[in-house]
């Protein structure tokens, strides 16, 4: 009888513990492959090619005319957000539901470009927003 | 107490695997490679492209040169809807083809990639 309560207790822990944590949600969107300063490290100034550039990373997003030739850009997003509900917590003992939602949301939108001379070499390269990947946190304060 | 063993099972596999859920949309045709790859640099014409392409979707002044954008995205939604905690994944992926024309019309450039192809169903939110 002890062990069949024992067991019995650690369902019931396991059931109450679904139940607290159910609020929480961790989303995450990305759009198309974010990329890094390793990625790009191959580009050099003067040497590199448009053909190279988008033979490596793929075909940019938009094209556009510079002062110098053509700019490239390539645009990516990873974004992330996380959510917890502790309004949960009060729910077996409320006549309401009521909500305490902590979320937040890292939007992590950058872009890579690279400006070209009119023959298609690359004169420079840079990241849009130098975004750091920061870890999933729903403390919003 | 084969009962209650059946019953832990089932209780824990109900909470942990409560729910999935695909979803997928897509912007854009997809963009035909047959037709991509029969384009020659300094042979098809403007009407040729627009023949086999249709009309882009964007038109481009490039440097005195007409540029025509395609563009097509492709969104993979995976969820993984359990009563702990709910994970949802969006992956989302564009194709991009340039066709660079020079004054006379004729093609100068193509500029093609397919990222959408090895877009998968993913539910991890971590990692990569």
């Amino acid at each position: 009888m002890l062990r069949s309560n024992g067991r019995l207790t650690i369902v019931l822990l396991f059931v109450l513990l679904g139940a607290l944590c159910s609020a929480c949600n961790v989303v995450r969107i990305t759009l198309n492959t974010p990329l890094t300063p390793d990625d790009v490290a191959f580009i050099v100034p003067g040497q590199t090619t448009l053909l190279e550039v988008v033979d490596r990373l793929g075909s940019p997003d938009s094209l556009n005319n510079s002062e110098t030739g053509i700019v490239s850009v390539h645009r990516f997003l990873d974004m992330k957000y996380a959510r917890v509900n502790f309004g949960w917590l009060a729910r077996p003992w409320s006549p309401v539901d009521p909500d305490l939602i902590f979320s937040r949301t890292g939007f992590g939108t950058d872009a890579f470009q690279v400006f070209y001379d009119s023959n298609g070499i690359v004169v420079q390269h840079s990241f849009l927003r130098h975004v750091v990947d920061r870890p999933f946190h729903p403390y919003p304060f | 107490m084969q009962w209650f063993h059946t019953v832990l099972a089932l209780t824990l596999t109900a909470i942990l695997f409560h729910g999935c859920a695909f979803s997928r949309g897509t912007l854009g045709d997809d963009i035909n490679a047959e037709a991509v790859n029969s384009i020659k640099k300094g042979v098809t014409t403007k009407a040729e492209v627009l023949t086999s392409l249709g009309a882009p979707d964007r038109v481009l002044p490039l440097n005195g040169r007409d540029v025509y954008q395609y563009y097509r995205y492709d969104g993979k939604v995976g969820s993984l809807l359990l009563i702990i905690v709910n994970f949802s994944r969006v992956s989302i992926k564009g194709d991009d083809l340039f066709v660079m024309l020079n004054q006379s019309g004729i093609v100068e450039d193509v500029i093609w990639s397919k990222r959408t192809e090895n877009l998968e169903f993913r539910f991890w939110p971590f990692g990569d």
